[in-house]
């Protein structure tokens, strides 16, 4: 049988290129009305009141008052609203939606409604704790006693924002007592169940169907449940068709984003050598917690990076602000860890006049050694060969060497990382309970049914190839249609690197008892997710193994620095991964391209902030995300390590490519100008910054 | 409800302009981003609008002994590709937006637009530009410098419009562009700066600098690059910390959410120092 990893043509690429996929903003129904929303223009206080003009026929509010359920978003934290009824929270906060047949009224109608604030001083500083966690390993912060030297240093990261091509939509309609959604979002199963909540409704009344997406990056992980649920009342209050599509600029100020970070490092030093860290992670909320503390959760188990450190005393705190609520992206927590811990190992071992490559080396995780909450690695660890590699290929240890010397404004970096794949902890097993079905049909062909997304990933061809190659069937006897909750099971959300994993992962159990009974014409088979006996974690205490099996990836980056514009140019990158086994490399290699400037771009160049609450970079000319003439040319290699459980020995790869681009970026940086850097983006004007400080 | 008349004609496009209010739309690439409204909605112009982009006869670039003459509805692309263009204005033209956009936007409608960080404004101000303003009765010609007065601020009468842009020819020994923007395609510059010098038999003939989006307009400072000409270039490179200080106080730029003004202030004093030494 030929090897899975060798490439096919992505299944969508005709349709994608030619144009002809149909994006939500394609639809159209008859009788189709539009719907804007009207958002608060305060950061802070509470509704007085709202005066409305005179609506035309055939216009419609609605807001708080509609909702039948329960005005709260279902997800992991509820504190969402729906709609908000009288306490704002964030600028731009949603109160209600305005529906009808021409956008130009629906703008002059919300330009009419006159709301009245009770304003209150907004809380930009990180002063609200609403979620702390704190665990230890080893001693913990009792081996601080026994340090002879303490090192200290501070490191924060800045908003990122998912900058899909495609803003977030939906089109609502009525099917008889249903209420049915077709959007473009990652997680069918979430807008549905967050809809069901909000409309009171029972499970076979809401029906949730996947657009083709146009790029999630997390992004469309919580926030469409809660444009969803928002369309879903007006749906069922004026049933008739209502389309609610946002314009860039609106997606960009009212979206989740990247929770900006900062994070404390200590390190207890003994003869020179690091015996113990504490560290603690602070991350905004923003408005909401929603799933702020998933994501302080994945920061703090990477506190020791791709390293083994014994004594660990970890804790982080939520706050919320009132800026924009961040969520879910891409990388959920680690980008700001895996940075934080990989400048400070380096940084100490600059401090301590040790090579930093050896330094680092000497404390890499090996097979056998304990997670930072003590669960086991049990698979081979392939790092010493994997930087063996692309420091082979990139020449590094001559150009560090030489690029070191004054005024030269070359640098090059090396960043160390992993992922964990799947959710953190036993969410699989307690939260998702995923499911999925294999249907053979009379034709013979075989449907695959699950309620996974393909965000551009490629899910659509890997789930296929994965099929066919396991039945030993033609690819186009293979059927995956855009997941619709009235025909496919809770397959889980399309996130935390877990689809090939874990949702192939079943399949391929699955197809293996189809192959079994092939002879049969037509049946299904169904598979529930068990966890692996060895999986034991304690969520309240942080202990055992937090992730079934890891990613995991080296990233070398070389720069320039001009040193009259302190601008940053990218000349070359050298990766390699492992992600288990490849299902497609193709798809893997695209992957890691776009993690990987998606990563660096968050370590150099794509600022965000906000003044007063308010997004300042807010459309593409001002959120500036690299182009392919930014990039540099891209090396990239696959280091095979089959994973029992995963199909052919898959694990995770979406998040993975983006965790190392920060601190590779960074260091090259570092190397460049000669000084330490704390922060990230690192922009030209922070460079300036450092550079005058001779 | 607003008016918009496609004139196919210069004339045409004279006498909408004579009759009312109205906004002059060419390659528009600023004017629909600036009048944008939602998708599926028309463009949110607030005046009647007379698109000229169809004006075949404004579409040239010619020459004479003296000058570069660029009509209104000329296109980036079509500057870039052509043999006459002055260098200078090709070496802007080749960073400024993508391909698309060179496609589509004139460079009439940069200097229109009148923003301080318009790319083509650096290259035309150290080259002395004229801009040619015509209505049905009246032909005037303009300095650049004196076109633009201020952020989006032109001296364009109501009923006239720019049709060419004359661009006198100078051979200089060096120049230099530089665009400081984020990234290497598509974005705004933070700031942009253009030298050009003249060296005979070791003296400096001319010297020219303009920097771009560090103050209300283009900044070019015609005194002070007259004390320096006459100098030797090692007199002149001796200067340097003189140069920087005339330059400091002018050199007036603002915080936004493109960058801040220490940082434009600082790479525009290392930019005009990077140039000299260099030179």
């Amino acid at each position: 049988m030929k090897d899975i990893s060798k490439s096919i043509n992505k299944v969508d690429n005709e349709e994608k290129i030619s144009g002809k996929a149909k994006y939500v903003a394609d639809y159209t129904m008859d009788g189709m009305l539009y719907a804007m929303t009207k958002r608060s223009s305060i950061a802070k206080g509470e509704i007085v009141n709202i005066e409305y003009p005179d609506l035309p026929k055939g216009y419609f509010i609605v807001n708080h008052k509609d909702v039948q359920g329960k005005n709260i978003i279902k997800m992991i934290f509820e504190d969402w609203p729906v709609f908000t009824e009288k306490n704002i929270s964030y600028l731009y906060e949603p109160i209600m939606l305005v529906i009808g047949p021409e956008k130009s009224v629906l703008v002059d109608i919300i330009e009419h409604i006159k709301i009245t604030y009770k304003e209150e001083k907004p809380i930009f500083a990180w002063t609200d704790s609403v979620i702390d966690y704190h665990f230890d390993k080893g001693h913990g912060n009792r081996i601080f006693d026994d340090a002879d030297e303490i090192i200290e240093h501070t490191y924060e990261t800045g908003y990122q924002e998912q900058a899909y091509i495609e803003p977030q939509g939906f089109i609502g309609y009525p099917e008889g007592d249903k209420t049915t959604l077709v959007g473009s979002i990652q997680c069918p199963y979430y807008v549905k169940n967050a809809v069901i909540q909000a409309l009171g409704e029972k499970d076979e009344n809401v029906r949730v169907i996947q657009a083709n997406v146009g790029g999630a990056f997390g992004g469309k992980e919580e926030y469409p449940s809660l444009i969803g649920c928002q369309l879903a009342v007006a749906v069922k209050k004026i049933k008739k068709p209502i389309k609610l599509i946002f314009e860039r600029e609106e997606d960009m100020l009212v979206t989740t984003k990247r929770h900006p970070s900062k994070t404390v490092f200590k390190a207890a030093i003994k003869n020179n050598q690091i015996i113990g860290l504490k560290a603690h992670v602070s991350i905004d909320a923003g408005a909401t917690i929603g799933l702020s503390g998933v994501v302080l959760s994945r920061a703090l188990l990477a506190v020791s990076g791709a390293y083994t450190i014994d004594h660990l005393d970890v804790s982080g705190d939520v706050y919320r602000t009132n800026t924009v609520p961040n969520g879910a992206f891409r990388g959920f927590g680690a980008p700001q860890m895996f940075f934080a811990v990989d400048m400070f190992i380096e940084h100490i071992a600059k401090s301590l006049n040790f090579d930093p490559l050896e330094f680092r080396e000497n404390l890499l995780v090996k097979q056998g050694d304990r997670t930072s909450t003590n669960g086991l690695f049990r698979e081979p660890v392939l790092m010493p060969n994997m930087i063996k590699k692309v420091i082979d290929e990139s020449d590094y240890k001559n150009k560090i060497k030489q690029y070191s010397q004054k005024g030269n404004f070359k640098g090059i970096g090396m960043s160390l990382f992993f992922h964990g794949c799947g959710f953190t902890g036993s969410g699989e097993k307690n939260i998702i309970k995923a499911k999925v079905r294999l249907k053979k049909t009379k034709d013979g062909k075989v449907h695959i049914l699950v309620a996974a997304v393909d965000m551009g990933q490629g899910i659509k061809t890997t789930f296929r190839k994965l099929i066919a190659h396991m039945l030993e069937l033609d690819i186009e006897e293979v059927v995956f249609n855009n997941p619709d909750t009235d025909f496919v099971p809770d397959s889980g959300p399309t996130v935390a690197s877990r689809t090939m994993m874990i949702v192939g992962g079943l399949l391929a159990r699955a197809a293996k008892e189809m192959k079994s009974r092939w002879k049969e014409v037509t049946f299904t088979v169904e598979k529930e997710y068990e966890q692996p006996d060895y999986i034991k974690y304690d969520e309240l205490h942080f202990i055992g193994d937090a992730y079934p099996a890891y990613s995991w990836g080296v990233n070398i980056v070389e720069v320039e620095v001009d040193p009259v514009t302190y601008q940053v140019y990218i000349k070359k990158s050298w990766s390699v991964y492992d992600v288990g086994k490849a299902i497609d490399e193709k798809i893997v290699l695209g992957q890691a391209d776009g993690g990987l400037a998606q990563g660096l771009a968050y370590g150099y160049l794509e600022v965000m902030n906000h003044k007063d609450g308010k997004i300042m970079q807010k459309n593409m000319t001002d959120y500036i995300i690299p182009t392919a003439m930014d990039m540099g040319e891209m090396e990239t290699y696959l280091f095979d390590n089959p994973y029992a459980y995963g199909p052919y020995g898959a694990k995770g790869v979406g998040e993975l490519p983006l965790i190392g681009g920060p601190a590779a970026v960074a260091k090259a940086i570092e190397s460049a100008i000669n000084k330490n850097i704390y922060k990230i983006p690192v922009t030209p004007e922070y460079i300036m910054e450092l550079m005058n400080n001779d | 409800m607003v008016e918009s008349h496609i004139a196919k004609t210069l004339e045409d496009a004279l006498k909408t302009l004579n009759s009312g209010k109205f906004r002059i739309v060419a390659g528009g690439t600023d004017m629909l981003i600036q009048n944008r409204s939602h998708t599926g909605m028309p463009i949110g112009y607030k005046d009647n609008v007379v698109y000229i982009n169809l004006i075949n006869e404004l579409d040239y670039i010619k020459e004479d002994e003296d000058n570069v003459y660029i009509g209104a509805t000329t296109r980036l692309e079509t500057i870039l590709k052509s043999e006459n263009a002055p260098k200078i204005l090709k070496n802007i033209i080749h960073e400024m937006a993508g391909p698309g956009i060179r496609h589509t936007a004139t460079l009439a409608g940069n200097i229109a637009n009148a923003s301080p960080a318009g790319d083509s404004l650096v290259g035309l101000y150290v080259l002395d530009a004229s801009i040619k303003c015509q209505s049905v009765d009246n032909t005037r010609i303009v300095k650049i410098k004196d076109f633009i007065q201020g952020v989006r601020k032109i001296d364009l009468k109501s009923n006239e419009m720019i049709t060419e842009v004359m661009i006198p020819k100078y051979d200089f020994s060096r120049f230099v562009f530089k665009k400081v923007a984020p990234r290497l395609s598509d974005a705004i510059s933070k700031l942009s700066f253009v030298g050009a010098i003249r060296i005979e038999d070791n003296e400096v003939k001319d010297l020219r600098m303009a920097l771009g989006a560090v103050y209300m307009t283009v900044l070019r400072k015609e005194d002070i690059e007259s004390k320096y000409i006459g100098q030797s270039i090692g007199e002149l490179k001796n200067n340097i910390e003189l140069i920087i200080e005339d330059y400091n106080s002018f050199i007036k730029p603002i915080d936004d959410q493109r960058s801040n003004k220490e940082y434009r202030k600082q790479v525009a004093l290392n930019l005009i120092k990077d140039f000299i030494m260099k030179s």
